[in-house]
């Protein structure tokens, strides 16, 4: 951990300033101010139409911002075509030059900038040995798979060795296995080569695999930046929580500096809350951090200090070999999710009364939120 | 198994049959008796050709040909492109308008549009007339009745045959790999030559073979806008069998064109194999 905020203290590479983009009347990005540091794997998450493929596009140089400022290495990008950006890119559809081979393809940069053959070859050699398709070079794009082409794309963004490559959701078109094959290949070859990557995505899974940082968009804003760790654990607000993994959403009320109210529960809260006192306020849990007891192991098991219990109903539970899901109701009428691990698990028959626990330490409390925010889940 | 698949083989021969039989009296025996025509008339032997090719005025009659065709190509692949280019980039409804208006064109009377620009080109004609108004000209420009005339209006009639396989094949570009283009560090020229245009390159070989071919053998309006001085091959073999009833020489100026045509489509095909059709756009 301290090595990774000794990296985060370097001057950024990336400096976006009140960059806003509309068309029309619509704001598609909305005033956003972000640093994205040397060296760093940063994610653009959200949904479609969230801003964060506009953001992508106006770093690109293919969007001219409406205002703001773009700065590279505190050089403003505003007026430099994208040809003069030297940055690399990454498409979702690839976008390799139909009517030339691999090699052509990865040594088209190469020959814009007017390298010397010999060291041109050399060149487009290295990289084809880098995504391992040497065997390939003298193909044409159509003659190759979903994966290939993704490869061959990364090998051309990556050949003339640019300061920063952008991604935009580069294997959104490849199906799921292949996807997490290139996903870990892209990890490793971020750490060997030390390459800032922008990398823009909708899936939240390949989000937290691949990034050291993760920004979160909505609506042209960034609402959540930081590690995946810390967003999915101490997410800054509702949106986030509900956005990232799957989260149970209460509404209770506040009653003290580390004290609430759920429904005619006494609840204890961590008491690094900020909350004003006497105000309703949700408070969310990660099913993961929910346990279920039967009433036997509850009479057992003592409740450890800092914990909450209240009883619940079993709806449904269903086993998904590694983990078993159970959905609860509970007094007031909300319903829970639990997810846990599954050896250890009693089998839960519906309508039986169970208890559930959580450590107050894993749960994040919330004042201000809308009701879009923690429905999302609930619909998917 | 062995029953069925013989069977179904050979059901689909006879279902060919009403085709074969279509193509092989429409097609493949007027053109053999054209080519023997070609070869017995008025006795059997090379004579027509050898004429036909020995003759001057014949030879300038291909030159006249071939001169015109290129030309008319090129004047309409020059308009075409921008066209097309435009029609592409054009917001939706406005590319389909546009189209409109070129088809609307293509299926106006061929007469219509030929006598039309008669009148335009002539020496009292609009364009005349305004350009010594102005003061460029001091007499009239001769633009109708000579080869000028008949690439003028050739090359307005072959436009749209141009356009519309140059625009489908552009349409086709994913403008994203232009993107990918300008982001590897190309400028818009280099994006230009060395990826778009090689990207719209089926399409310029299709327009170009189909104008080149279709005014070899066209005779209309060379025939009103053309003078008799520069006759064209179409003009000659209707003059050799109208006014001489020269069939054989006829038929081998037709065996002729139809050889270069084939030639042509040859090289085509040739060309075309290279080149990537069916891998537009990079998927």
């Amino acid at each position: 951990m301290s090595l990774q905020t000794n990296t985060m203290t370097q001057s950024p590479l990336v400096c976006l300033r009140e960059l806003n983009k509309e068309y029309g009347n619509f704001t598609a990005v909305d005033h956003i101010n972000l640093d994205i540091r040397k060296g760093e794997f940063l994610t653009f998450l959200g949904s479609s139409g969230s801003g964060k493929s506009t953001t992508l596009s106006m770093i690109a140089g293919f969007e001219t911002p409406t205002s703001g400022e773009i700065l590279l290495n505190d050089a403003s990008l505003i007026n430099i075509p994208s040809h003069k950006r030297g940055i690399g890119m990454v498409f979702q559809h690839y976008s390799l030059f139909p009517h030339m081979s691999v090699r052509d393809n990865i040594g088209f940069p190469l020959d814009i900038r007017k390298v010397a053959k010999d060291e041109r070859d050399k060149k487009v050699d290295e990289i084809l040995q880098l995504v391992q398709l040497e065997a390939f070079a003298d193909r044409r794009p159509s003659m190759l798979s979903g994966g290939q082409k993704q490869r061959v794309a990364i090998a051309r963004a990556l050949v003339y060795e640019p300061e920063i490559l952008l991604m935009d959701e580069p294997l959104g078109a490849l199906d799921k296995k292949l996807r997490e094959d290139l996903q870990d290949e892209l990890r490793l070859l971020h750490k060997r080569l030390g390459i800032t990557i922008v990398y823009v995505t909708h899936d939240q899974d390949e989000a937290m695999r691949l990034s050291e940082r993760i920004a979160i968009f909505k609506e042209g804003e960034i609402v959540g930046l930081g590690t995946g760790k810390d967003l999915y654990r101490k997410p800054p607000n509702a949106f986030v929580a509900s956005f990232l993994g799957n989260s149970n959403f209460l509404k209770i009320n506040v009653t003290g500096a580390a004290s609430a109210q759920l429904d005619k529960h006494h609840i204890i809260l961590d008491d690094l809350h900020v909350m004003p006192i006497n105000q309703q306020a949700l408070l969310m849990i990660r099913p993961e951090n929910l346990q279920i007891l039967t009433p036997e192991q509850a009479k057992n098991e003592a409740l450890i200090n800092g914990f909450n219990q209240i009883s619940g109903t079993v709806n449904e539970s269903v086993f998904l070999g590694e983990s078993l899901t159970c959905s609860i109701t509970i007094p007031s009428g909300e319903q829970l999710i639990s997810k846990n691990i599954a050896t250890e698990q009693p089998d839960l028959e519906p309508g039986s009364t169970v208890f559930i626990r959580w450590n107050s330490k894993h749960s994040s409390l919330y004042s201000k939120w809308e009701q879009s925010d923690i429905n999302k889940n609930s619909a998917q | 198994m062995f029953m069925i698949s013989s069977r179904k083989k050979w059901n689909n021969v006879t279902l060919l049959f009403p085709i074969i039989l279509f193509l092989f009296l429409f097609f493949i025996i007027p053109l053999a008796s054209l080519l023997l025509r070609s070869l017995t008339e008025p006795t059997f032997g090379l004579q027509n050709f050898e004429q036909l090719l020995a003759t001057s005025t014949y030879v300038q009659v291909l030159f006249n040909t071939f001169l015109v065709a290129t030309l008319v190509t090129v004047i309409s692949l020059l308009i075409g492109f921008p066209l097309a280019w435009c029609i592409t980039l054009m917001p939706k409804g406005w590319g389909r308008f546009l189209i409109s208006i070129i088809l609307l064109s293509m299926w106006t009377s061929l007469l219509a549009r030929t006598y039309s620009w008669l009148v335009l080109l002539q020496s009292s004609g609009i364009i005349n007339k305004t350009l010594m108004a102005i003061g460029i000209i001091n007499q009239p420009l001769e633009m109708v009745h000579n080869l000028t005339g008949v690439i003028i209006g050739m090359s307005y009639i072959m436009v749209p045959f141009i356009v519309l396989p140059l625009q489908a094949c552009m349409s086709a570009i994913d403008p994203m790999v232009l993107q990918a283009a300008s982001i590897c560090g190309a400028s818009a020229r280099t994006v230009f030559f060395r990826i778009f245009l090689p990207l719209c390159k089926p399409g310029l070989f299709s327009g170009a073979l189909m104008v080149f071919v279709m005014s070899l053998g066209y005779y209309v309006t060379p025939a009103l806008l053309g003078g008799v001085r520069d006759m064209m091959l179409p003009e000659f073999i209707v003059q050799q069998i109208q006014n001489f009833l020269n069939w054989g020489m006829a038929s081998a100026s037709a065996v002729l064109l139809i050889l270069i045509t084939l030639v042509l489509f040859y090289l085509y095909l040739k060309v075309q194999t290279d080149s990537p059709v069916s891998s537009n756009t990079g998927a």
